[in-house]
């Protein structure tokens, strides 16, 4: 009998931890995509950190740290955009839902892939498995700037109508560096 | 003892409640938290905003989660990775339609001339074969033919999965498949006017880079 107390107090002090971290998570996440910094105040902030280190130890990170990490992060997009022609131009989502199960978010996302631009808008949900998570598009848009042409509408509603989001940027991108080896040729003949 | 004991089950309950007041004081604070915060980005005037000037370092964390999230939107694209001492760690995405299946990595020697090193491929795929013909003239091509043979791999296996899964009652037994999911043998079940009618299918997929079948064979069993 008193055992059962004891048991509804570990069960809510369980749920309460959940939701605390659910919301927490929550709070960082609008944090972040409602935030902006520009440039030039990334610039300031890194100079300006580097300062204020010497004057106290705040945290646990260094400003060589911090610093270091953000050079590594932006070399390594600054070659997979070299390498894969795909240059994102603005990216922003916004979290939907956050619940146990899984989070759901939406994504703007707009870029050129060669000299080909597009618009995408999509709805992305993401839940927690034993050892992995698992991505599921469950909302697709596109709107591409070439989209007159009729080829290149009919694939874009296929690709649309079955989200199949990786088929579009695979696609894409060899369609792209086609157009551009049509383009040369065609310039060269000029 | 006994005394002892109430004592101690007193103790550890009172410990319990007060854990749990702590805990619903901070979720409530959250949860405010969060309101105002929802409140704040629709606009409305008169809501205090959260905070003073934000820190130089929330302003390089708040920079770091943005590049580490662009970094993720490539993964969708299906070709993502990061450069490494020696060379370049690549990362092949696979899906079916809209759903992001298995990744496979491939660490990527560049000097003296380009080589892998260590990859996660499975030994089904003709990994040696493609790498022959185009790793070291071309690596674009090498990683998308490459992509093209995990997909159309991965996308098989899907469905074979999903048909497993949802056709379960009127599949006989389970799905014969080899690793490379390329042939695929079932009995199944067809229903018409209180009869039941037993077939045997075998699905072939001639293309690898293929995920729908070449050749189908039906027949009544």
């Amino acid at each position: 009998m008193e055992n059962s107390i004891f048991e509804a107090y570990e069960d809510e002090i369980q749920s309460l931890e959940e939701e605390i971290k659910l919301l927490a998570e929550k709070y960082e996440d609008s944090q972040q995509e409602s935030t902006f910094f520009s440039d030039e105040e990334i610039l300031m902030s890194i100079k300006s950190f580097q300062r204020e280190f010497w004057g106290e130890s705040k945290g646990y990170e260094s400003p060589s740290d911090l610093k270091a990490l953000l050079e590594t992060l932006e070399t390594d997009l600054s070659f997979l955009m070299k390498f894969t022609g795909i240059r994102f131009t603005s990216h922003s989502k916004k979290t939907v839902e956050k619940t146990r199960n899984g989070t759901v978010r939406k994504h703007r996302l707009s870029g050129k892939c060669h000299s080909l631009s597009f618009q995408l808008e999509f709805q992305l949900l993401e839940m927690q498995n034993k050892d992995s998570v698992s991505t599921v598009i469950t909302d697709l848009s596109i709107v591409m700037e070439s989209g007159e042409d009729s080829d290149v509408s009919k694939f874009v509603s296929s690709t649309e109508e079955h989200r199949s989001l990786l088929t579009f940027f695979r696609s894409l991108s060899s369609y792209a560096e086609w157009y551009e080896h049509r383009r040369c040729t065609f310039l060269h003949f000029k | 003892v006994k005394q002892e004991e109430t004592e101690q089950r007193e103790e550890k309950l009172a410990r319990l409640k007060a854990r749990v007041q702590e805990l619903r004081r901070q979720r409530d604070e959250l949860r405010a938290k969060v309101d105002l915060q929802q409140k704040g980005q629709l606009g409305k005037a008169g809501v205090v905003s959260d905070a003073a000037q934000p820190s130089a370092q929330a302003v390089l964390e708040w920079k770091i989660k943005s590049v580490k999230a662009m970094l993720q939107v490539f993964y969708l694209t299906g070709i993502s990775g990061k450069l490494t001492k020696q060379g370049v760690c690549f990362c092949i995405s696979t899906a079916y339609e809209g759903t992001y299946l298995d990744s496979y990595y491939l660490d990527l020697l560049t000097k003296p001339e380009v080589r892998i090193h260590r990859h996660s491929v499975p030994t089904f795929i003709p990994l040696e074969q493609i790498a022959k013909k185009h790793l070291e003239t071309d690596i674009r091509r090498f990683l998308s033919v490459l992509a093209d043979h995990l997909n159309a791999y991965v996308g098989r296996r899907h469905q074979a999965d999903q048909l497993q899964e949802h056709f379960s009652d009127q599949i006989e037994g389970t799905l014969q498949r080899n690793s490379l999911c390329n042939l695929l043998v079932f009995n199944y079940n067809l229903s018409s006017r209180s009869k039941t009618f037993p077939f045997n299918a075998r699905l072939l997929y001639g293309d690898l880079c293929c995920s729908l079948p070449t050749e189908v064979t039906v027949s009544c069993t």
